[in-house]
């Protein structure tokens, strides 16, 4: 009766366990992709795209990163900053168009960009979220 | 005195081979005036003499010309007159038996001649001497002429007396006919009386008449035919005397022209001897009789001629004695200037042929020095007339150096001007200036040692000059900037003269300056730390002079050490030029992360920026 007794325990202790790493897994699943909203776009290679811009025309990247600078500001174009991106210490021109003035962006925010390279090579942000 | 110069020049006149010229005379010539006139050149034909209807030269004391052939020259500076007394100079004196027996036979010749002691013994011995004389060489068959003209003479006197016994004869015939005449105009007259009657009477005494006129009609013609005899005779007897006479006075005055003046005492004596009449009238005409009258004042005779060749000869030992005193004092001027005085008169005499040798050469060579001077200073070699000049003080006791050494150092003085001028100019660099002031001073002293010197060292200027401009062109062609700057001292030197090259010289200065200071800027940010900022300065001037080696040399060496950033740099302007704005600006956006104070980072982005946007603000 104690050896029943003894491996009904322990079945029990490894559901248990199981249910656990179960839960934890989903729950840091959704934790995680909870604030990304272009989570279904792919990073932007940074060593790819300096290497050869034209490799990447058309392609659709999110960038997230740091605004460094604005370099340019257009009022029919929009404002051409720069990022610094999370993963190196690369820093990207990125043109913000003139239909997401809305947005404010300020030296020193970190943003995430969901961006296409245009024909010549210029980093287009297609829309923007704050990270 | 002037009675010896007038026949010393009458006889050089008449000999017209002088050799006074030979002692130096210095004329103060004017630097860089005209050269003296050239020797033996003829200074003009206006006054030409007509002595001798201007067969003869004729020497003009005053002026120290000679008059001949319708020319004028000057004894002085005369290269005939010069070469022959130096060899006068240069002969050996005649002291040889055969001179000796010559001038014996001359002496004699004259002792018998003497006016003391001339007879018809001694004046047939005299006359047999003169061929004895005339064998001899130096004689010249002077003697042999006087002898014909003395037997000319006597067998004109002799024709004479054959003129004088016909004329007795004539005399007689004449005196014979008179008489005669005289008895036939007498013998008609008595031939019968005169008829009565006066018709009959005339017609008689036509008859007598003309029987007389018949009778003495031979003696008549005859008569008057022997008074034209005579009369012819008289005539000729005349004529012929005058015409001996004339051609033995032709003859002395021969002699004399050509300076014989034993042979001029020898013919005169003899003409006295030959014509006893007293009449020594010389009978010249024009110069030649003014020329001799002159002299004396009076009118000139045979006997003139004579004792000018007494004085001459006198006078020429006289000269002669003076020169050997002279010399022995060492004044050497004084003593050649006697010798050519009296050699131009004396040439055949024996007190000037015995001259011993040696003392003749010590003369020579004060004339060849003297000659030497006198060339030097007409070549203008001042130099080597001075020389001379010492040479001559030092062996003449009497030489005058004034006039040469002020010829010398008026030359000298004026020569050293325009050498300082030409200096002056070519440190200033007018080149006109100085080819005149060179000319000038070559003109003047064209052997001056200064003034090679200075060619030398204007040549040498103008060859390290040259050689300047042509490395300054070659260095310019293949851009070798920096050696010219390296070198600069020498090509601003060379190119002031050149305002082209002066220009590029100044461009290539201040080109190189610009270098200069860039590369003095990367090596004090270099020294900081701050390879990427010493290398923007580097390039920044690589860009504009990539030629120059040392700022070449600097930017590879920064290249490595700041091989992030010039990569960044590079990578970015090659990604602009193959029309990738976007990659090239992170390009220059990760070198300016790099070297925040980068320059070329800022302006590939504010570059770029602009194009990406073009209405940026």
């Amino acid at each position: 009766m104690a050896r029943r007794s003894r491996s009904s325990n322990s079945v029990l202790l490894l559901s248990g366990v199981a249910l656990l790493v179960l839960t934890f897994g989903v729950g840091g699943l959704l934790l995680s992709t909870s604030g990304d909203a272009f989570r279904t776009t792919a990073p932007l290679e940074v060593q790819a795209y300096l290497e050869n811009s034209n490799s990447l025309r058309g392609n659709t990247y999110k960038v997230e990163g740091d605004v460094l600078n604005q370099l340019g500001y257009s009022p029919s174009m929009g404002r051409l900053i720069s990022v610094q991106i999370d993963a190196s210490s690369d820093v990207v021109p990125m043109l913000i168009p003139a239909s997401l003035s809305h947005v404010n962006i300020q030296r020193g925010q970190r943003f995430i960009f969901k961006i296409e390279v245009t024909e010549n090579g210029i980093l287009r942000a297609l829309d923007l979220t704050k990270a | 005195m002037k009675k010896y110069l007038s026949i010393g020049f009458v006889s050089l006149a008449l000999g017209g081979l002088a050799a006074h010229a030979q002692v130096a005379d210095f004329p103060a010539q004017p630097p860089g005036g005209a050269a003296p006139a050239a020797p033996a050149a003829p200074a003009g034909g206006g006054q030409g003499s007509s002595f001798l209807g201007g067969d003869t030269p004729f020497f003009d004391p005053g002026s120290e010309t000679i008059q001949w052939d319708g020319k004028t020259w000057n004894i002085n500076n005369n290269r005939l007159f010069e070469a022959r007394f130096e060899k006068f100079l240069s002969a050996p004196e005649e002291s040889e038996e055969q001179d000796r027996a010559y001038n014996s036979i001359l002496f004699q010749i004259l002792e018998k001649l003497s006016p003391n002691r001339v007879d018809p013994k001694s004046l047939d011995e005299a006359f047999g001497l003169l061929p004895k004389a005339a064998e001899f060489r130096r004689d010249a068959g002077l003697c042999d002429t006087i002898g014909n003209q003395v037997y000319s003479a006597w067998m004109a006197r002799r024709n004479l007396d054959r003129l004088k016994q016909a004329d007795a004869t004539l005399e007689s015939d004449r005196a014979r006919l008179e008489r005669n005449q005289r008895i036939a105009a007498q013998g008609s007259s008595t031939s019968g009386a005169a008829p009565k009657d006066a018709a009959a009477a005339a017609e008689w005494a036509k008859t007598q008449q003309l029987q007389r006129d018949v009778t003495m009609q031979p003696y008549v013609t005859r008569l008057a035919e022997v008074n034209a005899l005579l009369n012819t005779n008289k005539t000729k007897r005349e004529l012929q005397e005058l015409q001996t006479k004339i051609e033995f006075q032709a003859l002395i005055v021969q002699l004399f022209v050509q300076r014989r003046f034993q042979h001029v005492l020898i013919a005169t004596r003899f003409y006295r001897s030959v014509f006893g009449d007293g009449d020594s009238k010389l009978r010249v005409d024009g110069e030649a009789k003014s020329l001799f009258s002159g002299t004396t004042g009076m009118p000139p005779t045979v006997g003139t001629l004579d004792a000018m060749a007494s004085e001459v000869i006198r006078d020429v030992s006289e000269g002669i004695e003076a020169f050997k005193y002279l010399l022995e004092k060492d004044e050497l001027e004084s003593a050649t200037k006697r010798l050519a005085e009296t050699f131009v008169v004396g040439e055949y005499l024996p007190q000037v042929r015995t001259i011993e040798r040696d003392k003749k050469r010590q003369a020579l060579a004060f004339v060849q020095a003297s000659n030497k001077l006198i060339s030097a200073l007409e070549v203008k070699d001042y130099s080597l007339a001075e020389q001379l000049v010492r040479q001559l003080e030092e062996t003449a006791k009497d030489f005058d150096n004034s006039k040469p050494l002020a010829a010398i150092e008026t030359a000298k003085t004026v020569a050293a001007m325009h050498i300082a001028k030409a200096k002056n100019a070519a440190v200033s660099g007018d080149r006109a200036g100085l080819e005149t002031e060179l000319a000038a001073a070559t003109a003047i002293w064209p052997r001056n040692p200064d003034l090679a010197e200075v060619s030398k060292m204007i040549f040498s200027q103008a060859d390290v000059q040259n050689k300047a401009l042509v490395d300054f062109d070659q260095l310019l062609s293949q851009r070798s900037f920096r050696q010219i700057f390296d070198d600069k001292e020498r090509f601003i030197a060379a190119t002031a003269l050149d305002s082209e090259r002066q220009q590029k010289l100044r461009e290539v200065l201040t080109n190189m300056t610009e270098i200069e200071g860039a590369i003095i800027r990367a090596n004090e940010i270099e020294r900081r730390g701050d390879f990427a900022g010493a290398w923007e300065s580097a390039e920044r001037a690589f860009q504009k002079f990539p030629d120059d080696a040392k700022l070449n040399q600097i930017r590879a060496s920064l290249t490595t050490k700041a091989a992030d950033f010039v990569g960044a740099i590079r990578r970015a302007e090659e990604l602009e030029q193959r029309g990738q704005p976007g990659s090239s600006l992170a390009w220059f956006l990760r070198a300016q992360q790099q070297y925040p104070n980068s320059d070329m980072a800022k302006a590939g982005i504010d570059r770029l920026t602009k194009q990406i946007l073009p209405d940026a603000t």
